[in-house]
């Protein structure tokens, strides 16, 4: 990717809501503020998300009758964090399924022209 | 989570769908050169200081160790044996009081109380549950048959102890304290029970109490009598929560509660054997699953002898706030305010701040007064015994050109430009030592504008009083300016506090000692000086009032109050200014001597280290800090000898001891210090055992300076200062002479 093209790619995520996987297998959702060469990445308005722990599985999969077992995540709020590069194993940013409809829409304009 | 913190946005919302990024995000970020960084306009760099770093085990209390499982491996639903119980409600005290306790690392009392949480419910329960809790505790007679037996005396327990919590961190948010540094008052968005009655509270304990001794049968007698004890614990201390806002009653039904509190204590400590710890009940896990933006925080373990005593003292200390109440007069209410919170220990902030509640609350003063008559008798007492001013007829006249109204609109004026300073000074004393210094480094600079603002309304006073300046044999000394002069009093006497507490805090290095203390003497000669110029006024009153025909017993009692006021202040003045000025010498010599050694500090001078020390008093207008010359001269003394100042130092030392002596003759209406005599008098005899051990080091000094004459080196000796907190008198670093031993 072009430096600049990079550059103008980052700054369309900034303040959008990313979710960031870290090492431990927790999931951070927040507000993406900054992130830099070593993609460390700042998050406002953060929410921790853990996976069911194996006692919790265990208690669900007892109380659930089908085959498919459901168990909440467990969150808790942490407001602004820096998640370190070095530990971010996947990260997604959310979108509104509304709008990137519209948004393929111009991307198919934008061809056309 | 009912307010503070965002709800947790809904993870699987059919209108949101998650893009992978990983891969593109990683290329990205890997054209930016070092340095350089992607970020919101409107987001600082100042503000991502504050961000907490995940995966660091400092910062992140989510963190988890290598193999460490966030499920907690202490099952809440086991069954405990009595003396476990008694185990967990033992180790919940001594957290309880590492929360209350003012030591900066100290204060989690929301983290502990989380552990409660558990247990209160029987299992790991959030947000919208707790609200029933104490509802299942009292109706869930049915589980619990179910449940552990003696599972309902730690609920009750945990249960009074979270609305005692509660209660601690409602008074202390409403005073003045330092966040962090005194107290955390950050509930992790628990509530504590706030929503649940203190006498609903109250009565589970009882119906808990009168349980537990239905099953006396099953628990060994001592064990259920240390059980129920600690439950009446909790509800004394709900009671004596549920009292002290009632300002009004007598002190000495306030303080019972505490009597009976500081009496438990005493069966708690023998009964503490009987107790079996069960340490895997508690754990910082539980921090993990709480909303927080801030870093963990790590259990402080405190013994269980360490909290008796902690206890002990914060039972006491609880009791005797409540004789603040006992109200006599303003200088009295001050002794007792700034002798009280100068214990050592100091009263835990939780006492601090019930003691600014008792003093300020609703700004009625300790439940009676309004602040204008606290005002008006300090004033009566300080400079104005049965004066014109203060005659509240004064209030009633409405014709604007009678002076008596004149007097009445200018005296108001005062009491509104004078008020807030002048309560600032009793809670300043309610703050840590290290805050009383700084705050009345502030605190000077506000009352050096008040001493300027009210000389104006002396000045017109003056003229509605037709008073007449003063001749004396000491030439014209002008008018009384009494508003002035109560401000200039009392702002000498703050600024002599900041020396002092210089002193107790250890700010000052060895050899800056010599400066100081003969700073402190500077201000207190001012203010024996400045006590001389009121007496002088005050007198002048007095004659002339008596030869009016309106002279009546309660203006002679009024008067002689006020010259014994006026005489206490002045020989409390001359033994600071007599004390200061021997100790100053002394140290000069010890000095020349070498036996003080100055640091080598190679990127100062004298100089800019003077300018710095004295900062707070460069701006004060009056009186004026003197110049680096002159506060050097008159330290050195370069003129005078080591024989000429030891001499001196001596008989200043000397006079000191003497007036030490007749302070401590004094009553406790003499000196102002109405229910808080035994404290101010051991002050008093602390200062007086000071003067004798610096007679002693003076003598030594002398003895072997005559036999080995001025050199340091044959002289022999070793210099000891006492460390802090250990010597006779925080406020007077004694040095303490002995021979060196030949080796």
């Amino acid at each position: 990717m072009e430096s600049s093209e990079a550059e103008v790619y980052l700054n369309s995520l900034i303040n959008k809501t990313l979710r960031v996987y870290a090492t431990d297998s927790r999931m951070f959702v927040g507000t993406f503020k900054c992130t830099d060469a070593n993609r460390n990445v700042v998050l406002a308005l953060t929410h921790e998300y853990r996976q069911p722990s194996q006692k919790q599985l265990e208690a669900a999969a007892a109380s659930s009758s089908s085959g498919t077992v459901k168990a909440e995540m467990t969150s808790r709020y942490l407001g602004l964090v820096v998640v370190p590069g070095e530990h971010i194993v996947k990260m997604e940013v959310e979108e509104f399924v509304s709008q990137m409809k519209s948004k393929s829409a111009l991307g198919q304009r934008a061809l056309y022209v | 989570m009912d307010d503070g913190f965002p709800p947790p946005p809904s993870m699987s919302h059919p209108g949101i769908v998650a893009l992978d990024i990983t891969d593109k995000f990683a290329s990205a970020v890997k054209t930016l050169p070092p340095g350089q960084i992607v970020k919101d306009g409107h987001f600082t760099l100042f503000e991502s200081v504050s961000a907490l770093e995940i995966m660091d085990p400092k910062m992140d209390s989510g963190c988890l160790e290598e193999g460490e499982s966030l499920d907690e491996e202490y099952d809440t639903a086991r069954d405990l044996l009595p003396e476990e119980v008694l185990g967990i409600i033992d180790q919940l005290l001594c957290l309880e009081l590492t929360s209350s306790h003012q030591d900066g690392l100290a204060p989690r009392l929301p983290f502990v109380a989380d552990h409660f949480d558990q247990r209160l419910c029987g299992g790991a329960s959030e947000g919208s549950q707790r609200a029933s809790e104490l509802d299942d505790i009292l109706r869930d007679s049915a589980s619990q048959a179910k449940q552990p037996k003696f599972l309902f005396v730690l609920r009750a327990y945990c249960a009074g102890m979270l609305r005692g919590c509660h209660c601690v961190n409602e008074v202390v948010k409403d005073e003045l304290y330092y966040e962090e540094e005194d107290f955390v008052t950050n509930t992790y968005d628990r509530n504590f029970l706030s929503h649940i009655e203190m006498a609903e509270v109250i009565a589970l304990l009882q119906a808990t109490r009168a349980d537990l001794r239905e099953l006396s049968n099953d628990v060994p007698k001592d064990l259920a009598l240390a059980l129920d004890l600690r439950l009446e614990l909790r509800i004394a201390f709900l009671r004596a929560m549920e009292l002290f806002p009632l300002r009004k009653s007598n002190p000495d039904s306030l303080k019972m509660p505490w009597i009976q509190m500081k009496e438990l204590m005493k069966h708690f400590k023998k009964q503490h054997a009987l107790a079996k710890a069960v340490p895997e009940a508690f754990s910082t896990k539980m921090q993990r699953r709480l909303a927080s933006t801030m870093p963990p925080r790590p259990i402080v373990h405190l013994s269980f002898d360490d909290t008796y005593t902690h206890f002990e003292q914060m039972f006491q200390d609880g009791k005797d706030a409540m004789d603040v109440l006992k109200y006599v007069d303003p200088q009295s209410l001050l002794h007792f305010v700034s002798t009280f919170q100068a214990r050592n220990p100091q009263p835990l902030v939780f006492i601090r701040t019930m003691t600014q509640g008792l003093l300020f609350k609703d700004m009625i003063v300790l439940g009676h007064h309004s602040i204008r008559r606290i005002l008006d008798d300090d004033l009566a007492i300080v400079v104005l015994p049965s004066a014109r001013q203060l005659d509240p007829a004064n209030d009633t006249i409405e014709v604007p050109t009678d002076p008596r109204h004149q007097l009445a609109v200018q005296m108001e004026t005062f009491r509104q430009r004078a008020a807030e300073c002048y309560l600032d000074l009793y809670r300043i004393f309610c703050q840590n030592r290290c805050r009383v210094r700084r705050t009345l480094c502030h605190s000077i600079q506000q009352w050096d504008h008040l001493q300027a603002d009210v000389e104006e309304i002396d000045g017109l006073l003056q003229v509605c009083l037709d008073e007449k300046s003063l001749t004396t044999s000491m030439g014209n000394i002008g008018h009384s300016l009494p508003l002035s002069s109560w401000a200039y009093l009392y702002k000498l006497r703050q600024m002599e506090w900041i020396v002092q507490l210089g002193f107790e805090l250890d700010v000052y290095q060895p050899d800056e000692l010599a400066g100081m203390y003969w700073y402190l003497n500077y201000l207190a000669k001012t203010r024996a000086q400045h006590g001389d110029r009121i007496k002088t006024f005050v007198l002048r009153e007095f004659t002339a009032a008596q030869e009016s025909p309106a002279w009546s017993q309660t203006k002679e009692r009024n008067y002689t109050r006020s010259i014994a006021y006026i005489r206490v202040t002045m020989l409390d003045a001359a033994c600071t200014w007599e004390f200061a000025d021997g100790l100053c010498c002394l140290y000069t010599v010890l000095q020349r001597l070498n036996l003080v050694k100055t640091p080598s500090r190679p990127y100062s001078n004298d100089e800019q280290r003077y300018e710095i020390r004295m900062k707070p008093f460069v701006n004060i207008g009056l009186p004026q800090l003197p110049s680096f010359d002159d506060f050097t001269k008159a330290t050195a003394q370069p003129e005078t000898s080591i024989t000429e100042l030891l001499k001196y130092a001596e008989n200043a030392v000397g006079g000191a001891k003497k007036g030490y002596e007749a302070l401590s003759r004094m009553n406790d209406l003499q000196t102002f210090s109405v229910g808080c005599h035994d404290r101010w008098l051991a002050n008093i005899k602390g200062c007086q055992k000071s003067t004798i051990f610096a007679g002693l080091a003076i003598t030594t000094l002398q003895k072997a300076i005559e036999t080995e004459g001025e050199n340091a080196a044959d002289l022999k000796l070793k210099v000891e200062l006492p460390q802090p907190g250990k010597g006779y008198h925080d406020w007077w670093i004694v040095p303490k002479l002995t021979p060196k031993s030949e080796s």
